[in-house]
């Protein structure tokens, strides 16, 4: 994903044409995304704000994708993102600390709160796990909302500073796209070792991989912890970006979000979670203009897209690059 | 006498009210090729599942070369040397033979998780010789020519054999073989039985599960037979044929032909 001025076209030809393609797909998706507020910025902040919402959830959709690629759906992410909302928020409002601090201290609260439920949940498996996330989801947002001591219940928590060197809502645009890259980067670094290796191995066959000497159960949790620190982190940047935060922000509906962009996106590759938040995100937003139908079409969008596009997304980039692949040769 | 590799001594297992397999002994000599042979449930693959620790013991233990593993789990004995395959075929469907055989060797390349997350240097260096190692598994078990194949477009007689070579990527010392001519014609199971041979000439000791007696009798010098979780008898496979109580279990228990 860093580009290497270094290579020749030559080299680059000779790495496979599959590598290559995705390396450059990724240079110009962050070309496209770093000149984004330039190109809107003189009209439509807008576009900025949609904009920053999508890269702030492609954070948390390409950590969720990592639990899909171990053949896991889980529901629980909206409680991590909360957990790691009210983390910063709480720290940032109440003790006053700087804003790199409270940010790291929110991906370890939620990283280490995987880490805890993790064994629990992870006994689990298929519907199961499904079911018991779900209810994680749903106990999180009552703690939210009953720990009224600590979390100020219902009311939430206002007034949550953005960090004072990104104020300005381009410079925040930044940051998080600075964090999404960073989480690209460790999600895929995760996907290409061993230890993606051994998940793969996982989805396709728990027993056969156990057998195989991958010790299941460790590599589960290690990779849903590291899952819910990602999440966390963009729930640090998600209660700076808003200000505000309380526990209507983390229910059902936020960990249903992440799930379907993985779903619509498309499970078998990185660029699915990814896809999958720029539609999700930006299609409703961009539907504002027909209000009344905006839900309705959002719908009907989603339904085609599962029904004609099993592998996502991804999927129809896949044709489309093997189709001109066909008619270039 | 030669060294024992694998000892199974007073093992039991019950499930509910049903006591699968009760005071279970035998032992596995250096380079021995043992059966396990009994009429259908008589906790043949809960033998296996126990030993392998797929399944906790109630009773007994079980000790691999010098250490007691009892209750340890499958793939820490793996990386001890002890695999243990399928009934079904076991692969990884959508992967060539050879990525197949790779994950095979995983128990060898894989000494933790921060090191094969970051692919430190030595990780690497496992990795290239795991990959050296796989060549010549390919070339014993004669997969050379389907290495690039998607295991699940093999015919199933060569996805057992592959279930083989998966297995003995990680260079067990022992290996449990459950069933690995189940559902293969004759002529396929001399096939996997001339595989299993060549695993145990580089040094494998093999324990078989099988109800194929013509299977077993060839390969085997000596079997233990299995009656209701309990180990019948013990002995040379033609001395086993002959035995009164061996065909009572087979003919008189179950329509299982020996």
């Amino acid at each position: 994903m860093t580009a290497r001025p270094a290579m020749t076209a030559a080299a680059a030809d000779n790495r496979g044409s599959r590598f290559s393609a995705s390396h450059m797909s990724a240079v110009a998706v962050i070309v496209v995304m770093a000149a984004w507020p330039g190109a809107i910025a003189s009209s439509e902040s807008f576009l900025l704000y949609v904009g920053t919402l999508v890269v702030l959830y492609s954070v948390g959709a390409m950590s969720l994708h990592l639990v899909f690629r171990m053949g896991q759906v889980s529901f629980a992410h909206a409680a991590f993102l909360g957990i790691g909302g009210y983390t910063s928020a709480l720290l940032l409002t109440g003790s006053g600390l700087s804003w790199p601090l409270a940010f790291c201290a929110s991906g370890l609260v939620s990283g280490l709160f995987g880490l805890l439920l993790g064994p629990i949940v992870l006994r689990l498996r298929g519907v199961y796990f499904v079911l018991f996330t779900f209810i994680l989801c749903e106990f999180a947002e009552r703690v939210f909302t009953d720990w009224g001591s600590l979390t100020n219940g219902a009311g939430g928590v206002a007034g949550i500073p953005a960090p004072p060197a990104f104020s300005s809502p381009v410079s925040f645009y930044y940051l998080c796209l600075g964090v999404a890259v960073l989480c690209a980067l460790i999600c895929r670094g995760v996907l290409k070792s061993d230890v993606g290796e051994a998940i793969d191995a996982i989805r396709t066959s728990e027993s056969l991989a156990e057998s195989n000497g991958v010790p299941v159960f460790r590599i589960k949790v290690a990779i849903f912890a590291i899952s819910c620190l990602l999440v966390g982190f963009q729930g640090a940047l998600q209660a700076s970006f808003v200000h505000y935060i309380s526990p209507a922000s983390y229910t059902f509906d936020e960990s249903l979000r992440f799930v379907v962009m993985n779903v619509i996106g498309g499970m078998n590759s990185l660029w699915g979670p990814v896809l999958g938040s720029v539609f999700i995100i930006a299609l409703p937003e961009l539907l504002r203009n027909w209000v009344e139908y905006q839900w309705v079409l959002y719908g009907v969008v989603l339904v085609l897209a599962m029904r004609y596009l099993p592998g996502g997304l991804y999927e129809l980039g896949e044709r489309a690059s093997a189709l001109l692949r066909k008619g270039g040769a | 006498m030669s060294r024992q590799v694998l000892v199974v001594s007073g093992l039991g297992k019950s499930f509910g009210a049903l006591q699968a397999i009760s005071d279970l002994h035998f032992h596995v000599e250096d380079g021995e090729i043992v059966g396990l042979i009994g009429p259908n449930g008589a906790g043949k693959t809960t033998a296996i599942n126990l030993i392998s620790g797929r399944l906790k013991p109630d009773t007994g233990m079980v000790r691999l070369e010098d250490k007691v593993v009892t209750g340890f789990s499958t793939n820490s004995l793996v990386q001890r040397g002890l695999v243990r395959t399928f009934q079904s075929t076991a692969v990884y469907p959508e992967r060539s033979v050879w990525s197949n055989v790779l994950r095979g060797a995983f128990a060898e390349i894989y000494k933790g998780f921060w090191p094969a997350l970051v692919n430190t240097g030595a990780q690497k260096r496992r990795r290239d010789a795991a990959i050296v190692h796989v060549e010549t598994i390919l070339d014993e078990l004669g997969l050379q020519d389907v290495r690039d194949v998607p295991a699940q477009q093999l015919p199933y007689g060569r996805q057992k054999t592959l279930g083989l070579a998966i297995a003995i990527a990680s260079r067990p010392r022992v290996i449990l073989l459950d069933e690995p001519a189940a559902g293969l014609s004759a002529e396929e199971v001399d096939r996997v039985a001339d595989v299993i041979r060549r695993i145990n000439s580089r040094g494998v000791s093999v324990v078989v599960v099988d109800h194929n007696m013509r299977f077993i009798s060839g390969l085997c010098r000596r079997v233990v037979v299995l009656h209701h979780g309990r180990e019948l008898c013990t002995g040379k496979p033609a001395e086993i044929a002959a035995n009164p109580q061996v065909i009572e279990a087979y003919l008189g228990t179950v329509n299982e032909p020996a």
